[in-house]
């Protein structure tokens, strides 16, 4: 048993969600906007685990519930996300998302 | 008490300084390095939460097994490994942005409760109970989802494709 402020808790993960954007705005390496994107989903995963913690048992462990869902949709994620780094890299030779730019406009 | 909230700071600046370095990093082999300390550093946080299965679930599954991906497909799509990255310039827009989302955030954090709320541990059980009875239809869709990305991962990487 141990108290924590929610304050501090939310701020770490507003701040990982800062860091997960400024990642996806910046970086043009398609494996760096995959990390990017996984920091911003833990991100979102840590605010579950802290309101299924601050609920109690009592409350139910919806959140813990959802988090493993979530978990298991983000390595999906990155599974499907590979495979694109992969078609890209033999189509293109480069993994620039930059450079796979066939459908703008 | 306040061995828990030193460790929780703790946790937090190793989090946040790992995620920063991960995205800085020139190397990406450096940056796979840092997003494997990021993510134990998570599940160290998970079992200070007192959610254990959690804590378990993102060692083997991020640190694990998406490490393992994405430090593939560094080997797969470089020449040589350790080659650096271009640099790409960081205008203006994304950091007035991300500070902009950080203050919206510390605005919103006054509606908090202020004082320290009391994490119980729990029985395991009930979390199996509330993953298989409750949301049983959450795990099967999980289940579809992940076959059907296989699916599409498999058609997007095979063979005889333009």
């Amino acid at each position: 048993m141990s108290a924590f402020s929610p304050a501090g808790l939310l701020a770490l993960s507003g701040a990982l969600l800062s860091i997960g954007l400024f990642g996806i705005l910046t970086r043009r390496n398609f494996i760096l906007l995959l990390i990017s994107i996984e920091i911003a989903i833990n991100a979102a995963v840590l605010n579950f685990v802290y309101f299924a913690a601050f609920a109690g048992a009592t409350g139910g462990l919806t959140g813990q519930a959802i988090a493993v869902v979530v978990i298991g949709l983000a390595a999906t994620e990155v599974a499907v996300g590979l495979a694109i780094v992969l078609a890209l890299n033999r189509l293109r030779g480069s993994i620039n998302v930059a450079e796979a730019a066939t459908l703008k406009f | 008490m306040i061995l828990e909230e030193l460790a929780f700071l703790a946790i937090a600046v190793v989090a946040v300084v790992t995620a920063l370095l991960a995205l800085l990093t020139r190397e990406l082999v450096h940056t796979i390095i840092w997003i494997a300390l990021f993510f134990v550093d998570l599940s160290a946080l998970y079992f200070l939460l007192q959610a254990p299965f959690l804590g378990v679930l993102q060692l083997g599954v991020y640190a694990g097994a998406v490490t393992i991906l994405l430090l593939f497909g560094v080997m797969v799509t470089r020449k040589r490994i350790f080659s650096r990255e271009a640099a790409t310039g960081i205008g203006p827009g994304p950091i007035v942005l991300a500070g902009l989302t950080l203050t919206f955030l510390a605005l919103g954090s006054e509606e908090l409760p202020q004082n320290g709320v009391v994490v119980h541990a729990y029985d395991p059980t009930l979390l199996s109970q509330t993953l298989f009875n409750a949301d049983g239809p959450w795990l099967l869709l999980l289940g579809l989802v992940m076959l059907s990305a296989l699916a599409g991962a498999i058609y997007l990487v095979r063979e005889g494709r333009e």
